[in-house]
Order: structure tokens, then sequence, then C-alpha cells
């Protein structure tokens, strides 16, 4: 093994002077839980991701792949870390193929400039474009596809996030309820694996099964059995019309009596999310206080031909009115999208209120949303734990922040000793309880990941055999693999 | 270990009645719906996932090869023991264990026939969607070792899209349970990955399935055409107009007389081309998009579109499309089907070399296929007993096959590599990517008992 010295050198020497940086300064941005990296190196393409992760292997060095750093948060701190790989100048769209509706792009590429790609000429696109725009630090993709197609996915922080890093943690929104899954929506894979070796698998035509499927075993793996580098994903054509019916409900059982009633229905909603008031009056966005006038919101995405949504739109208002909705509201188009994308900033907006911040999402078969998000309720109203709810109904997932400013170690302790009890608690029935954001120091008192469950000797085989020296996000992701 | 001791052992475990040994039944476990022929030494038919495990565990100790089948309808070979060893046939695994219509599931064991399962579930509104050709006669459990496809994939997508949990028994004898009624499951997507893994990685003996609710309309048609060709671009124009319809399959000439010839559907003899396309989903929007594809249709020289009437009418459309390969099979004693898949802009370029090749050869060339998906299914018709003709097939085979990995598609949609593609491999995958999916497969069966010889080609030097 060489020293570290000699490692920058040759890193310097594949990549080039700019690409490697040791600066302290820097460094410190790219730390992950306690642990600060040695370096920090940009590779610009798959080839040089390979070169640095041979060279990795050779000298038994842990790394971590770094996209925008949204989900920097996720999993158990790593073991050791060398070096973190950002994947910041692998942010090429490779391929538009808005024919055959699909997109090749590298793991750098930001999901909005995906999606502004795809937007027609006179930028009608997934995402709030004009928005972005005035927000965005960075220029958002001018060039345009012309398409009116839209990758259909709906991650957390849709205007930061990385595509890389969205296949890596399995990002997926509350649209996901009329879309899928990410993985049900990456047709081919190009990775390094933990050897250096690029690894290809899949392609662009949906039905593909020739050889495994390596491109899902890549979604949610959090880039444990190698570094995610390029994706093709099946693209939609853009919904002829969008439209959000806001509502608010007196008591959570009104709310929940009118989700269910939608779903006994052959309607197709796009997204039923179900809000607390207390995250409903932190969405950033103005104009929308009907949401939160009543203690439980609920948002319903319709996407799909003009009479579809209209029909939805009457159909489901009666039902809301009838189930005694205190308020009821619609946006459309643009303000549709600006409200989805504020969902997705939710997360972002209450980290930053609130240092102490832990986030927990919790899975459950579809029909138990209810039975999960009052359970969740609960817990910390009994533990007088100040929180805000989430429910992507319809998917049994239930999002839960506890909105803490981490100052005094009694209430984090009491956060801590809840969550292991509700973890316990899921990890009893077929759902899972994953905690997403905690401040590092609290980290080896939770159980991160939850119960892995009996597949775990399974993952374990895989990661040993993939990666036997442990170099990649070492110690992060479930059970330590 | 000697084969009579293993069909004893194997005996204990199942009870002796469920094990077959003789040579009738050895032959009959010998073929699939592939032209590929193999022996097992012996065949065992288990009751129970305690019953697969401890046969697993068996095999593993013995080093044995071993491979699950269900109906045998694969078409590449998949469920042929080219190794001999144990062959586990799952058909007295055949319940529904759990129809859980509030999660939208299902859980069901691998043996039960595809059909008889959606059957099972419509009666309460409810669907699952994937719905391969063979799905009268195949099981779950094949359609997952598969990820078998179906005219309904282009909307609803695969079998693996709807698939959220097993429990397999691995090489050892271990049960383990992946995915769940719950989604996002943390952790590998294990789920994923044996979907489509042709029955290499471990052995499947439940499924949880997706539901989806019975959509509230449907309209289907029939589009006549002059030209494949004409077909072909009509099905990329619907697309790009932003319509994905529920299926749009094609057949050509040469298969409507031979379905003609058995079904009788009514199928136009004197086009070259039909093209089913079918809508599902809310009423609401469907006429407008049917008038639209029309117009499409229109633009690109269709002869005539007739919409089905009524279910019966739709129902006779759908007999002879999902009864084509078997009158085809009447035609001439053999056909290999080709399962090339290429993006869907490249059907007309594709087709018009899959002709060429067939005229260079000499060989019949049917094609019914799922052109929304751009996953062709060329029949190459022929005498198997003429091995003339049979390396004939297997060279314009390959050569359709390149055709499709060069126009940027892939060498198998929904077939399966397993044996008929193994040389083929190399159009899409470089020694690395072999090396890899090598190393998945040791991951889960180091000894390599587990249905060997299959989808990877083995390292030159091992």
């Amino acid at each position: 093994m060489k020293n570290f010295e000699e490692i920058i050198n040759e890193l310097r020497e594949l990549l080039g002077q700019g690409s490697v940086t040791v600066e302290p300064d820097q460094l410190s941005q790219f730390r992950v839980d306690h642990l600060t990296p040695q370096a920090v190196v940009f590779p610009k393409n798959t080839r040089q991701v390979s070169d640095v992760v041979r060279l990795a292997h050779t000298n038994n060095l842990g790394v971590v792949p770094w996209g925008s750093g949204t989900q920097m948060t996720t999993g158990n701190p790593p073991k050791r870390l060398d070096l973190v790989l950002s994947t910041s100048r692998m942010n090429h769209i490779i391929d538009v193929d808005t024919a055959n509706l699909t997109i090749t792009v590298e793991a750098g590429v930001k999901f909005r400039d995906i999606q502004a790609r795809l937007a027609t000429q006179e930028d009608r696109c997934y995402l709030p474009l004009e928005d972005l725009a005035t927000e965005a630090d960075e220029v958002i993709c001018s060039d345009r596809s012309h398409s009116g197609s839209f990758l259909p996915m709906d991650p957390p922080q849709a205007d930061k996030a990385t595509i890389g890093g969205i296949i890596a943690t399995n990002a997926a929104g509350p649209r996901r309820l009329l879309y899928r899954l990410p993985r049900d929506l990456i047709l081919g894979v190009r990775m390094v694996a933990p050897t250096g070796d690029i690894v290809g698998s899949g392609g662009k035509t949906v039905k593909n099964v020739s050889g495994y499927d390596v491109s899902k075993l890549t979604v949610g793996s959090l880039g444990s059995l190698g570094v995610i580098c390029e994706m093709t994903f099946k693209l939609l054509p853009l919904p002829e019309k969008m439209e959000t019916l806001l509502f608010s409900f007196q008591s959570f059982d009104a709310a929940s009596a009118f989700v269910d009633q939608v779903f006994e229905t052959s309607l197709l909603p796009a997204a039923v999310e179900v809000l607390t008031e207390s995250a409903c009056s932190r969405l950033p966005m103005e104009g929308i206080s009907d949401l939160s006038a009543a203690p439980f919101g609920v948002a319903v995405a319709l996407e799909g031909f003009v009479p579809a949504v209209a029909r939805m739109s009457d159909e489901m208002t009666t039902m809301a009115k009838s189930q005694g909705a205190v308020t009821n509201n619609s946006l459309e188009d643009h303000r549709h999208q600006a409200f989805w994308l504020a969902v997705s900033k939710l997360g972002r907006i209450l980290e930053k209120e609130n240092p102490g911040l832990m986030t927990l999402k919790v899975n459950s078969p579809v029909s138990e949303w209810a039975t999960t998000f009052k359970a969740l309720e609960t817990a910390f109203s009994e533990a007088d734990l100040p929180c805000a709810l989430q429910a992507h109904a319809g998917n049994g997932a239930c999002l839960a922040s506890l909105l803490l400013d981490g100052k005094d170690d009694g209430v984090m302790e009491k956060a801590v000793g809840t969550v292991n009890r509700l973890s316990s608690l899921f990890s009893e029935t077929d759902g899972s309880l994953v905690v997403q954001t905690v401040p590092s120091r609290w980290k080896a008192q939770l159980n991160i990941w939850g119960n892995p469950g009996s597949a775990f000797p399974v993952m374990k085989r895989l990661k040993e055999k993939i990666d036997p020296l442990g170099i990649m996000n070492p110690g992060r992701f479930v059970g330590g693999l | 270990m000697d084969t009579q001791t293993l069909i004893d052992r194997l005996g204990e475990i199942v009870g002796p009645g469920n094990v077959l040994s003789s040579q009738m039944d050895l032959m009959l476990y010998s073929y699939d719906a592939s032209p590929e022929k193999g022996e097992p030494d012996v065949v065992v038919l288990p009751g129970s996932t305690e019953e697969v495990s401890n046969i697993m565990a068996l095999a593993h100790k013995e080093k044995v090869p071993i491979l699950g089948r269900g109906s045998g309808t694969n078409l590449t070979g998949g469920t042929i023991p080219v190794k001999g060893g144990i062959v586990v046939h799952f058909s007295r695994m055949n319940r529904i264990l759990d129809l859980d219509i509030p999660n939208r599931t299902v859980t069901v064991e691998p043996g039960i026939i595809t059909l008889d399962l959606q059957t099972e579930v419509l009666k309460k509104g409810f669907m699952y969607q994937p719905d391969p050709a063979s799905q009268k006669v195949s099981t779950i459990g094949g359609n997952i070792a598969e990820n078998s496809g179906g005219p309904h994939c282009l909307k609803y997508g695969v079998t693996s899209n709807h698939i959220q949990g097993l429990e397999l028994v691995l090489d050892d004898g271990t049960i383990v349970q992946t995915g769940g009624k719950a989604w996002d499951k943390p952790g590998f997507d294990i789920t994923g990955l044996f979907v489509g893994c042709e029955g290499t990685l471990a052995m499947v003996t439940k499924a949880i399935l997706k539901l989806e609710r019975t959509p509230e309309a449907v309209k289907t048609m029939l589009a006549v055409y002059e030209t494949i060709e004409d077909g072909a671009n009509t099905v990329s124009a619907i697309i790009a107009e932003g319509i994905i319809p529920a299926t749009l399959e094609m057949m050509d000439n040469r298969v409507m007389r031979a379905v003609e010839e058995t079904i009788k559907v009514g199928y136009p003899l004197d086009a070259a081309a039909v093209l089913i396309i079918e809508l599902d989903g809310m009423p609401q929007g469907m006429e407008e998009s049917a008038e639209k594809i029309i117009a499409i249709c229109k633009e690109n020289n269709v002869r005539e579109v007739k919409l089905a009437k009524d279910d019966a009418e739709r129902a006779t459309l759908w007999a002879g499309r999902k009864g084509a390969f078997g009158a085809v099979g009447q035609v001439r004693p053999s056909y290999q089907c080709c399962d090339g898949t290429v993006p869907r802009t490249k059907l007309p370029e594709v087709l018009n070399k899959v002709i060429r090749i067939g005229e260079k050869y000499n060989l019949p060339i049917g094609n019914v296929f799922h052109a929304g998906d751009g996953n062709l299914h060329p029949l190459i018709m022929f005498d198997e007993r003429d091995p003339e003709e049979k390396a004939r097939v297997q060279k314009a085979a390959t050569e359709i096959l390149k055709a499709c990995a060069d126009a940027g598609g892939t060498i198998s949609g929904e077939h399966g590599v397993g044996l008929e593609k193994l040389r083929e491999t190399s159009f899409i995958f470089c020694e690395t990517d072999l090396a890899f999916e090598r190393t998945l497969k040791q991951a889960f069966d180091p000894n390599n008992i587990i249905n060997p010889g299959k989808m990877i080609p083995e390292a030159v030097c091992q």
C-alpha cells in the first residue's frame, strides 16, 4: 500500500490537477457524519470513476459517492472514509430519445435539469421552471428537447437532487402512487464495480431480460455495490392537464374517511398526500393557507387527460365535502407544479428551522397508512415531542419529522427512546421504519435502518462477493454493510 | 450419490409417490417449448416450502444440479436440465394463499397457472396485469423466473413491476423473505434481482403479486395495412403523439394466414399486416385518444380501422393473437422465435432486415409481436428433422439478434437467454459485464448447481 501523498499524486495524474482537492476548507464541506475525507475527487466521466475506484481498490481506501449531498444524513456513520467521489462534473445528458421515450444521463445530472431538457419549446415542463430559475444558484439547463415528455419521478428536494442520488437512495415522493417507484422506471445502468470494472446492464428498451437486472439492484443500494455512473430511464408524455385539490379537515378520521373513499373508486389520482397542520403551514408557497385552516390537510394531485382530470376533480370534491371538508381549493398547472415542488422541499425547510430534526420514513401495507399515521401521532404527542406528519396515502408510506432544536439532550434522549420503541413496533409488522435524518451524534443509539429481515444473509453474501474489501460506502448501508 | 439413492432420499422428503424416475417420465421432462432437449435424473413434486428446502439442502450437500419447473412453456431452453440432476416440478404448489384486496396484493404458490390466478382476482374486480400469451398454461413461478412480458406490458410494465415480495429457498435450503406487502423495504432489491434470473439463483416458493383495479373502459381496434412499414410507423407515431395505449400488437400476413387456418378470427388475409390497438382506463378522454389514433393510422396509409363492437369481438381479436404461436406450429413442425427488442422507432428498419434475412436463408419467417415495446418475435419456421435446415435457422436467428443489438436494442425482451442465446450475449455484453453477472450468480450459488449452464456463458478460462 502506498502512503496517501503518493495516492493523491496518482489521482492528480489520472484526473488532472483541478479534479482532486485536499484543501481542509473544502474537505470540511464533504464530511459524512463524524468523518472528514482525506481527499475529494471530481471525475468527469465513467472512465475516470473507474480509474479512481481501481486505485481505491488496490490501496483499500474507503469511498463515499456524493451527488448534491441532499441525502448525506442517510445511513449509519461510515466505518472509514478516505475519498469522497463527487459526481458534480458528471453532469451530461448523454441521450434524449423522445420518440422512444427514453433518456440516458450521467449520475451528477440534476433532476430539475432533466425535466427542463424534456420541456417543450414553450417551457411546458413537469417542474415550475420559472420559479426554479429565480431561486437556483446555478444555471438551469436551457436546451429543450421540444418533446413535452417528463421523467415521472417525484423525489424529495426535486430542485437540488441529482439523479444518481435519487437512484442510490430510492428517493420517491407522493406521486409514485401513479408513476410507481424509481425501480420501475430505470431501464439500464452503467456502474463502476468496487474492483474498478465498468459494468453495464439493461439498455434502452422497456423490455429486456438479457442477463440479471443489475439496474434494480442498484436502486436503493446507497452506492454500496459500486458507483452508479450512467442510467437510462423510461419517460412519459407530459400530462395534458395538471390540477391539485386542497382540502382541510377538522379531524383525522374525517380526512382518512375521505382518502379511503377515494381509493374505493376506480379514479386514478397521481398522489394523495395527508399532512398535519404543522407540516402544511411550513410549506414554502404563498396562497395555500386554506390547506392549514384545520388540523389536517389533504392534497390530491390529478394528472392526465383534460376530461379525466375534470371528472376526478368533481367527484373528489363532492366526496371531500360529504366528509366534512372545512375548506376546498384547487391549483392548476403552474401552481400545481409549484405546490408539489414545495412539498418536496419541506424536509429541507424543517431541517433549517430545527437543527435537531429527526425524520423517519415508515412503510406499511397500503391499507394500514391511517393506523401508522395515528400510531406515530399518538407516540409523539404522548412524549410531548412536536412533530410534522405526512402520509403518501395509497403507498402506505408515512414521513414523521420531529421538530427539535437539538439543544436539550434530555429531549433528544426522549426522542431517541420513542423512535426506538416505534422501530421495534414496526419491525414486528410487515412494515419498516428508517431514520432518514438525525444529528450524527445520536446515530449510535438508533437502529437507523430497522430490522433488515430474513433476506439479510443474501444481502451480506452479495456485498461480500461484490465488494470483498468493503471499500464502497463502508458500513453505511442496512445491517452495517 | 448414485441415482437410486438420490431417488430414495427424495422419496423420504416428499413421499415416494411424488418422485418420478421412469424412462417415460424423464423423457417428458426433457423438453420445453424451445427446440432444446436434455433429460434429468429424477423429477420431484414438492408440496410445501419445507419440502423444497429439504430438497435443496440435499442437492447442496451432494452437489447435484437442480432446477425448478412450472409448465415448461419456456421458449429458450431455461427449463432443460442440460446437466441432468433433479427437476423440481411445482405443479402441486398451486394455491392462492392470501387474496388481500385492501392491500392490493395476492400471495400465491409458484405452481399456480397465470390465467387461473387472473380469473380468480377478476371476480373481485381486480387484475394481475402481466399477460404472456402462454398464460393459459404458464405458471407464476415460471413468469417470475423469466420476467415474462405480454401485450399489456406496454402500459403496465413487465412481471418484475408487479412482484412485491418473494419467499425464496437458497442453495443450502435456507428460507428467506424478500420485499413484502409494504413497499420500499430497506436493503438490496433482491426481489428485483431475482425476477428474470431464469431460475439460476434460488427457488421461489411464494410470491406476493400486485393487483390493480379493473379499468372502467376498454376500447379495442384492428388497423389493417398494405405494408408492414406503414404499420410500424404508426406505432412510433402514436407514442410520439403522447398516447400510451394498453397494447400495440402487430401481426403479419403469414401469421394471419396460419391463425385463420386454425382459429378463424376473420383477419384480412389480403393485407400485409394488422395492428391490435387497445386503450383502457377511465372513459373520459378515451374517445379523443381513439380519434387521434385513427387519424394517425390514416396518415400512415391504413386501409381501414375496425372497432371491436363488444366483448365477444374483442375476445376473438385476442384469441387470434394469443393463439398465433400455436397456429404457426401447425404450418411447419418447428419454429424458432427470436425475441430481440429494439427502440420502437427502429422497427421499420429492423423488420426489413428480418425479411431480407429470411430471403437470404430461404426460410419462412412470420412476425407477430409487441410492436409498442419494440419487442420483435420473428418466427422462423422449419423442420427440425432436417439438420441442414436447422443449421440455416441458427444462422438466421443469430443474424436477426445481431440486427436488433446493432439497432440499439437487445437480444431478449421477454423470453430470456436460456441456452438458446448464450453465444449472442456477446452482442450486448463485454467480458466485464459477464464477469459481474457471474459474481452475482456465485453469491447465490457458489457450487453452480442451480439451473447450471443457462443465461451466462461460462468464462473462457475458469
